[in-house]
């Protein structure tokens, strides 16, 4: 049975129908992706999923209950994290604020110090500079820090948005790293990339978005030889 | 001259504490909410009103009366958050300006039918303090290790607790603070009680100073304003300091001018700071 399930949604902005009729499920302990070009309702997607949008139409289950009614903060209190795209830290905040923040849904409360000690084995250097601002990190430190305080919410999902942007290819093979460590704990992700090879190399299962509607799906393994994914996304 | 100077700089000086808890309370509403609070100063008033009330028909002490004023300050403060705030979050500054406006004319046109405009006084003296040639008001003493404990407590709960840790997230990232299962609601509409709470608190410990009627607000509001550019917005610590640079003023502008060039004097000091250090003398970024 899925963990989450959207089914059928429609949604976007003010005026501007981005997703017409998306139907997405997470498997629980699997890596999904979601790939797509730029502007095709990768990240619109991942706000309706998160209550940051209101859909036109369809709806969200969460372990088969719907969560479309549900505001943004009790979606997270259910075990729904995210790393948004652009990290989205709380940069007048340390590090350390930063991630205690991250669980500060009532579900990670108990947790949070062996969390912490987890998030810090994955990235030593934030135990180093735990005491300093967030928005005095480099783009990548900064990138560790919404990751780690994405899995301090202790989440049964997370989702990860663009994870690779504005990052050199050896940071961004670090934090991939990570997540294939992720994956072995039995962590349920959605991940969002441009990067389509390196997404469709970690993952188990993957989305392709175009025009705002689910183009093709499979298990990534099969998408990554798909004659047209190839020569489409991975400019074969 | 010099004797009179310095009575004149530590009066203004204790008074300045005061005016940094009402700054602070406009400092918190502005940097938490990003709405610019015009129900500030009438929120004032009506503190100094609470504790006139609890004193001439209770005969409670004004300054026990204090943290009941606090009290039903916080509870107003959620009222006007969910009546005339909540909806026009969303809207933009204008809409939360007119908001708060409203808010103001009817605390001050129900305050003017209930109360008159005619100047009421708390008739209270905590008697006084003579240090070497200065004489200190005992209500001033008290009204002023009464902000710095405010001040200190409002840092504390702030940077050290779960809930203050919430309010500065929702400063910070609001969407993001969503994200990590903070209600912004809730959030906002606390952060509105205790700048609500805050202002009525100021007004309460100037209940005694000087006599007021429900107008009086307004030049608090208006000074802090002032402080909170002095201080840089959205720091507790720098409401306090500017709120002292206020008050220093005003001790030492009489002594050299005619009183009436205060006002002068303070606001052209805000339009320097505007032009030369537009994050306040504090101010971080």
């Amino acid at each position: 049975m899925a963990l989450l399930e959207v089914q059928n949604i429609a949604s976007g902005y003010e005026g501007v129908q981005i997703l017409w009729g998306v139907n997405l499920k997470l498997e629980p302990g699997r890596l999904t992706t979601l790939v797509g070009s730029n502007g095709v309702g990768k990240t619109t997607l991942l706000k309706t999923v998160l209550g940051l949008l209101k859909p036109l139409e369809g709806r969200v289950t969460f372990k088969d209950k719907p969560i479309t009614h549900l505001p943004p903060y009790a979606r997270a209190r259910a075990g729904l994290a995210m790393v948004p795209e652009g990290r989205q830290l709380f940069t007048d905040m340390t590090i350390l604020e930063n991630l205690h923040l991250g669980a500060f849904s009532p579900r990670s409360r108990a947790g949070l110090k062996q969390n912490l000690e987890k998030v810090y084995e994955i990235f030593p250097r934030l135990k180093e500079r735990a005491n300093q601002k967030a928005g005095t990190l480099s783009g990548g430190e900064q990138q560790m820090v919404a990751v780690a305080r994405g899995l301090m919410a202790e989440p049964e999902i997370l989702m990860l948005d663009e994870l690779s942007l504005g990052l050199s290819p050896l940071l961004t093979l670090n934090l991939f790293e990570s997540l294939t460590r992720l994956k072995k704990t039995g962590l349920t992700m959605l991940l969002v990339e441009q990067n389509v090879t390196m997404a469709l190399a970690v993952s188990d299962y993957a989305y392709v978005l175009a025009e705002g509607r689910v183009h093709l799906e499979g298990p990534a393994r099969e998408l990554s030889k798909n004659e047209e994914v190839r020569r489409t996304y991975l400019g074969i | 001259m010099f004797a009179h100077l310095s009575a004149s700089l530590v009066d203004g000086l204790l008074i300045g504490f005061v005016y940094g808890i009402a700054a602070m309370g406009l400092s918190l509403i502005w940097g938490v909410m990003r709405v610019i609070n015009l129900a500030h100063g009438a929120t004032m008033a009506l503190g100094m009103f609470c504790i006139y009330g609890l004193f001439t028909k209770l005969g409670i002490n004004p300054y026990l009366g204090v943290p009941l004023a606090a009290l039903l300050a916080l509870l107003f403060g959620f009222l006007i958050y969910g009546v005339a705030l909540h909806r026009v979050m969303q809207s933009g500054y204008l809409y939360t300006l007119l908001a708060t406006f409203a808010v103001n004319m009817i605390i001050i046109g129900v305050g003017t039918t209930l109360f008159t405009t005619s100047p009421r006084n708390v008739d209270f003296s905590l008697g006084s303090l003579q240090m070497g040639s200065e004489i200190l008001l005992g209500t001033r003493l008290v009204a002023a290790v009464a902000s710095v404990v405010i001040t200190v407590a409002l840092y504390l709960f702030l940077y050290f607790t779960r809930t203050g840790k919430a309010i500065r997230a929702v400063s910070n990232n609001r969407a993001a603070a969503e994200l990590m299962g903070i209600s912004s609601t809730q959030v906002l509409a606390l952060s509105f009680g205790l700048g609500t709470m805050l202002a009525a608190v100021a007004g309460g410990l100037t209940a005694t100073f000087f006599p007021f009627t429900i107008l009086s607000g307004g030049a608090y509001q208006l000074k802090s304003f002032v402080i909170c550019v002095l201080g840089g917005l959205g720091n507790p610590l720098g409401a306090l300091f500017g709120g002292l640079i206020l008050g220093a003023l005003e001790g030492i502008v009489p002594v050299f001018m005619p009183v009436s060039w205060v006002p002068v004097v303070e606001f052209g000091l805000f339009v320097l700071v505007l032009v030369v250090r537009p994050t306040g003398l504090m101010g971080a970024k």
